[in-house]
This record gives structure tokens, C-alpha cells and sequence, in this order.
């Protein structure tokens, strides 16, 4: 129980994460090098900006609650669980976002559940 | 291209990442019996141990790899790669970890790894479809 309760914590966090970062990377622009003086320019404008530092939270609490799952469940278990996070996004985007969704999204998101139901199998 | 040399360095700093952070844990061996309360103070303990530090510096590489190339490509695009990572992992708690990999879980993370590539694609779709339609 106690694995499934932070499974779905660190699945929430997950998704309102890479949304947030996804967001805030778009409003602070693309990275024209990868020379550092451009690197630190990039770092200072994620720095202020909001939905940048959401995700990062969102991140850092999935992260910590990954590593606290770590030291009881197998690797090869937790990672692939955390894809639940895909479903709950197309859950909350046609219930509570009215979006429409496309019958391959719906398939894939079938496809997804029924693998992380396979990874819960008993071994 | 450089989207997916860029990924493919952030997919293997995050498994190995992964890989030094489930060793740094498991050398808590007393950690499966901790309670709620006590997980600030397991967090406390990993500080200390530097295979968790190392762990959470690949971990630092692969972030910084995924935010440069979600600065540059859709995350529809960088989406898929994520699907690699599934396997990546399990792959190498299997074969760094000695964890027991039963085919059934190998055949959840291949519908994993197939189910999050047909809904990167279904994000795509509609963008390639608006193009087709504009263009006549």
C-alpha cells in the first residue's frame, strides 16, 4: 500500500513537472550553443522564471520520493511504473481538461496500463 | 541529429544515474523497515553516502541534457526517447543489479515502451495533418 501511495505521488509530481518545464523552457528560448558563458545566461533566465521553477519542485519531489521507493522496491520495477504518469495525464486532460482525445492516444494509454499491470504481477 | 545524440547521452546518465542511486539505497539495508517518520532521516543518511552522490550528479547530467533539448524540439519529439529510457533501466537492473526480471516484466516494458511511442505519435499527428491542410 504504502508503494502505491508514493508510486501515484511520484507520478503526480512527474507529469506537472515535465508540463511545467516543458512551458517555462519554451518561454525562455532555445539554446543557441553549448559554450558555458550561453549556459549561464540560459540558468539565470530559468531561474526567474515561474513555471521553470514549478517543474523544477514538482521534479525534486518526485526525485526524492523515487529515492525513498529505491530503498525497498527493484529498480526494474520502479522506473517502468513511473510511466503511470502518462495515464493519469490523459485522464486529467479529457476529465478535467475537456480535451479530446484521439484513439492512438487511448491505445497507447491502454498499452501503458496494461504494462505497468504486468510489472505488478507477482514474481 | 543533435536531438539524438543529445538524448541518448541523457538516457545513459540517467540510467546509470538510477543504477549508483538503487546501490547507494540498498547499502541502507536496515531501510525496508523504516516507517514514515523516519524517511527525513533516511534522506539525511543517503546525503552522506557517496554513491548516492554520484547518482544524483548523473542524474544533474541527464536534467540538464532533457532542458536543453526541450529548449530546441517539442516535447512530442523528445517524448518517444523516454520510451528507451523504460528499457535502458530495467535492462540495467538486470544485468548491473542482478534483479530478477520475470518475462512478465519484460513484457510490460515493452507495452510500456510501445504504448508511450503511440502517444508521442498521437501528439504529433494532428500538427503534420494542420501542415498538409494549410499547405492546399
Amino acid at each position: 500500500m504504502k508503494t502505491v501511495l508514493l508510486l501515484a505521488l511520484l507520478s503526480l509530481c512527474g507529469a506537472l513537472g515535465d508540463v511545467s518545464l516543458a512551458k517555462g523552457m519554451k518561454q525562455v528560448g532555445a539554446l543557441p550553443t553549448l559554450r558555458p558563458g550561453a549556459l549561464l545566461v540560459l540558468g539565470s533566465k530559468m531561474a526567474r522564471n515561474g513555471a521553470v521553477l514549478v517543474g523544477l519542485l514538482s521534479l525534486i519531489a518526485a526525485f526524492l520520493t523515487f529515492v525513498v521507493l529505491l530503498s525497498w522496491a527493484d529498480l526494474s520495477f520502479i522506473v517502468p511504473a513511473t510511466s503511470l504518469h502518462f495515464v493519469l495525464a490523459t485522464l486529467g486532460a479529457k476529465w478535467i481538461l475537456q480535451e479530446h482525445i484521439n484513439r492512438l492516444r487511448w491505445f497507447g494509454t491502454i498499452l501503458v496500463g496494461l504494462g505497468v499491470a504486468l510489472l505488478a504481477l507477482p514474481s | 541529429m543533435k536531438t539524438a545524440v543529445v538524448l541518448l547521452l541523457a538516457l545513459l546518465a540517467q540510467a546509470g544515474g538510477n543504477v549508483c542511486l538503487s546501490q547507494g539505497m540498498r547499502q541502507m539495508s536496515a531501510a525496508s523497515q523504516l516507517g514514515s517518520p523516519a524517511i527525513v532521516a533516511l534522506l539525511l543518511w543517503g546525503l552522506a553516502n557517496p554513491t548516492i552522490w554520484l547518482g544524483m550528479g548523473l542524474l544533474g547530467v541527464f536534467f540538464g541534457l532533457y532542458a536543453a533539448a526541450l529548449s530546441w524540439a517539442d516535447l512530442s519529439v523528445v517524448l518517444p526517447a523516454t520510451a528507451l529510457g523504460y528499457v535502458l533501466n530495467v535492462a540495467c537492473g538486470a544485468y548491473v543489479l542482478h534483479e530478477t526480471v520475470t518475462p512478465a516484466r519484460w513484457a510490460g516494458v515493452l507495452l510500456i515502451g510501445l504504448g508511450v511511442g503511440c502517444m508521442s505519435w498521437s501528439v504529433r499527428r494532428p500538427a503534420l495533418t494542420g501542415r498538409t491542410i494549410g499547405d492546399l
